[in-house]
């Protein structure tokens, strides 16, 4: 693959050479004012999704091409707001009273056979993505309600009986009641997961896995799926019934499933396709795709981050001292490229609550004079350390210029990639004593600090560096009970502390927080948005006049 | 002939036997999990549940037998990752395009390399063999990623002639397939080129053009008929390998096809697609060899007596 980012970067040259003569040509041109151009007339997207979707069942979907195809053909009983706050869809209301939570649905939901959209819906498909039968990887997405996670553990014995135990109930059409484990204030929002879709009981019972054909498949929501030829196309059509059809600019969405992200680029350049699904950029290309008319980024909930081992690097002076090395900045310049943001702690920003949590302890820029201090003050610290990645594009340029910043303060550190199947058991839990530093990434299932900062409790499936703490535990536990914004973002704030603040532990140095980058013409950039969760809603773009 | 393709044919049933044990032994000697395809670690429960349903619970050799009796039953079971589908719906849409791909690029190499070669052969030396000869040594050179990246940008992006990826229209297929059939292309020009000049050089050539048989029929007759053999030899296996090997080519121009598959299956750890697809590969590879053993017969009959 080395060649070809070589060629590419060739080709970019050529490229951008032809853009400067092109732009020297023509000096007078005045540009469109895209702003005033009203709808065009031929409302046909066309898009390249970036995989083929595993699944179309909300059950059994684990991704985000899968995740943004759902989300755009169902109704969720919310949809995220700007800030990330729920807001009512298929739910027109609901109700929060401490453990329990009552969804009111609108009169108008309608799948696309006709069949009403009730409650029952929705008791049945929770239930269903929770049976173990259907053994769904994202079952514990619905972990948080009460007799979730018995049931999805249940020996088929007591499965029925462990089924009519799961807090949610339809208690008529229209009020679906959730009874969670713990107050769980981001309950409404983490509704608008695509875990949380109802599928139409009659459809899947009679086709089985096959009920998500295109000509099997019932849906409730703005787009039908028209058509989906496996790893080539979707094509999606506007749904005349939807509740709200009379919003829907668009009538057709062309979607091309091309995973090879510079083909995806040249698709784009040769006017295929209208916008890419913000699955990312190929880092070879950034510099000169950045300086097109039709880029566009946008923040992502995300943080890219290097994970200490303490048992390996006990003393938190020389954890402290290797994360102020680290010139952030000049990597995200530099190496990474797409527009991230320095991160200074766990959690990312953009994150509601975000403003108190962050510590303002870790730079942006490296400040090796207290790098060093740090340094000094540790005791016997480790000379010669290992680094693991795994081996995907990106991640050991970015090794490679840390390693040479960590060089400053004496560390000696050997990089090594791994197969990311491989590495993720690798790196355990439990940890692996052979690592002493590894590469991860979190990027968020919803909008709550929780979902970053549960990661480094001691019982997480997640923390491979050796960080237990039964503070720290019970602080998230607090949270977890704490339904009061204000009230939890304090808690926040000092298990953040605890974890990257002045007086931290610092199990990991975060690196940067994630963007997502894309083109889209010009046509739809003011109307197709991605959101922190790397969603996009198809029934708000409006193709506007060339 | 029947007898020994029958037991021919009876031998490849120990052969893929033995494909699919070795297969499903270094399967289950890598680590990873078919699982876990994010960072996310998966609960255990869920871990149980998922290894319930595909079987994965049970001892190896149960899995093996189990899976061996899928394979005789023409069931290659379900994904692993991706979920709506079977092997069998894998194989059955997508394999038909790998082929289609492969023959294209096939028909690229013999419309182009034979041609080649023969006439690099009838004037050695002259400007035409160096220059075929010069494009076959460079084909042959170029990785296809560069080929495909290359076409792709000038013809595509740049000058604006054909999609740049997909594979719909015939216009869609002209890129990719030039790009797997250049290696290929470049073998027989090379292949043919020197056998033909072999036999330029033998008796009956020199015998036939003494009796008087006009030129044009001394070649087609009994120079290029001689000439072809192994071409043959060399174009099944080969033929096997375009149609199965065509990750790259598949990948970079969006095709549709089971290539790509057979690699992105490998790291998602997706055993029943590599399984499966292994078994096919090694089910062509065996048939291809056959087919090139009858036309051997077919041209060449001295060997089809040596088998008795």
């Amino acid at each position: 693959m080395r060649l070809r980012v070589r060629v590419l970067l060739a080709a970019a040259l050529v490229v951008a050479v032809a853009v400067v003569a092109a732009g020297c040509g023509g000096g007078g041109d005045t540009k469109g004012a895209a702003g005033d151009a009203g709808p065009a007339k031929n409302q046909v997207l066309r898009m390249a999704w970036g995989a083929e979707p595993p699944s179309l069942d909300p059950g059994l979907a684990t991704d985000t091409t899968s995740s943004n195809v759902l989300l755009n053909i169902m109704d969720p009983l919310v949809r995220l707001g700007p800030d990330l706050q729920p807001v009512p869809a298929l739910a027109e209301s609901w109700d929060v009273d401490g453990k329990v939570v009552t969804f009111h649905l609108r009169d108008d939901g309608r799948w696309t056979n006709g069949d009403p959209v009730t409650a029952r819906d929705f008791e049945y498909s929770w239930k269903r993505t929770l049976d173990p039968k259907l053994a769904a990887d994202y079952a514990y997405q619905l972990y948080g309600i009460v007799g979730a996670e018995a049931y999805n553990n249940a020996k088929p014995a007591q499965a029925a009986a462990l089924r009519d135990k799961v807090g949610v109930k339809a208690v008529d059409d229209r009020t679906l009641r959730v009874t969670l484990t713990s107050a769980q204030p981001w309950f409404v929002q983490q509704a608008a997961h695509h875990s949380f879709l109802a599928v139409h009981q009659p459809t899947v019972e009679q086709y089985g896995a096959k009920w998500t054909e295109p000509q099997n498949i019932v849906t409730n929501g703005p787009f039908e799926l028209a058509g989906w030829k496996h790893d080539a196309s979707i094509t999606l059509v506007k749904n005349a019934d939807w509740r709200n059809a009379g919003k829907v600019a668009l009538d057709r969405v062309e979607g091309r499933i091309i995973v090879d992200g510079t083909t995806r680029v040249q698709a784009f350049e040769a006017g295929e396709v209208d916008a890419l699904d913000g699955g990312g950029l190929p880092p070879a290309d950034m510099p000169r795709l950045k300086q097109l008319p039709e880029y566009e980024k946008y923040p992502a909930l995300g943080t890219y981050y290097y994970g200490f081992n303490l048992k390996n690097i006990p003393d938190v002076n020389q954890r402290r001292a290797m994360a102020f090395a680290i010139d952030r900045q000049s990597i995200i310049d530099n190496v990474a490229q797409a527009d991230q943001i320095p991160a200074s702690g766990m959690v990312p920003k953009g994150m509601p609550g975000f403003e108190t949590i962050e510590q303002h302890f870790l730079p942006p820029r490296a400040d090796l004079e207290k790098a060093k201090q740090f340094m000094a003050r540790a005791d016997d610290p480790k000379q010669k350390i290992t680094l693991f990645y795994n081996d995907a594009p990106g991640h050991k340029e970015i090794a490679v210029a840390v390693q040479a910043m960590w060089k400053e303060l004496g560390i000696d550190t050997t990089i090594k990639a791994q197969e990311f199947a491989q590495y993720l058991e690798f790196l355990g839990p439990p940890p692996n004593n052979a690592v002493d530093m590894y590469r991860l990434g979190w990027i968020a299932d919803y909008g709550d600090p929780m979902n970053f900062l549960e990661l480094w409790t001691s019982k997480s499936g997640n923390n491979n560096s050796n960080f237990a703490s039964p503070a720290y535990d019970r602080l998230i536990e607090k949270a977890r009970n704490t339904p009061d914004d204000e009230q939890r973002y304090e808690l926040y704030r000092q298990a953040e502390a605890m974890l990257t603040g002045p007086n931290g532990a610092l199990p990991i140095a975060p690196i940067y927080w994630y963007t997502y980058t894309n083109l889209e013409r010009e046509s739809v950039k003011d109307t197709f948005q991605i959101n922190p969760l790397d969603q996009f809603d198809l029934s708000k773009v409006v193709i506007k006049e060339a | 002939m029947a007898a020994y393709i029958i037991r021919r044919l009876v031998w490849t049933v120990p052969v893929v036997l033995l494909v699919i044990l070795m297969t499903f032994l270094l399967m289950k000697q890598i680590e990873g999990n078919p699982f876990r395809q994010t960072e996310r670690a998966v609960p255990a429960a869920v871990q149980a549940n998922l290894e319930r349903k595909f079987s994965l619970d049970r001892p190896w050799y149960v899995q093996y037998a189990n899976y061996v009796k899928g394979v005789a039953t023409g069931d290659l079971g379900p994904s692993l990752v991706l979920r709506d589908r079977t092997v069998n719906d894998i194989v059955k849409e997508q394999f038909p395009r790998s082929v289609e791909l492969g023959l294209l690029a096939f028909g690229w190499a013999v419309l182009l390399g034979v041609p080649a070669g023969v006439l690099a052969a009838l004037k050695p030396n002259s400007r035409f063999d160096y220059g075929s000869m010069l494009f076959s040594n460079v084909g042959f050179a170029l990785p296809n990623f560069l080929v495909a990246t290359l076409l792709i940008y000038f013809v595509s992006v740049k000058w604006g002639l054909l999609p740049t990826s997909g594979w719909t229209t015939w216009q869609h297929k002209i890129l990719p397939s030039f790009t797997l059939g250049l290696v290929p292309m470049a073998y027989f020009a090379r292949l043919v080129r020197g056998t033909m000049l072999e036999t330029l050089q033998q008796d009956y050539v020199r015998t036939a053009k003494a009796k008087g048989l006009r030129w044009r029929r001394v070649v087609t007759v009994h120079v290029l008929r001689n000439s072809l053999i192994p071409v043959v030899t060399a174009a099944a296996p080969l033929l096997g390998y375009i149609i199965t090997g065509s990750f790259i080519v598949e990948n970079i121009f969006a095709v549709p096809g089971i290539g790509r598959y057979y690699v992105t299956a490998v790291s998602a750890r997706d055993y029943s697609v590599v399984m499966g697809l292994t078994v096919l590969l090694s089910v062509i590879v065996i048939v291809a060899n056959l087919v090139v053993d009858i036309l051997y017969g077919i041209l060449d009959p001295r060997t089809q007596e040596a088998r008795g």
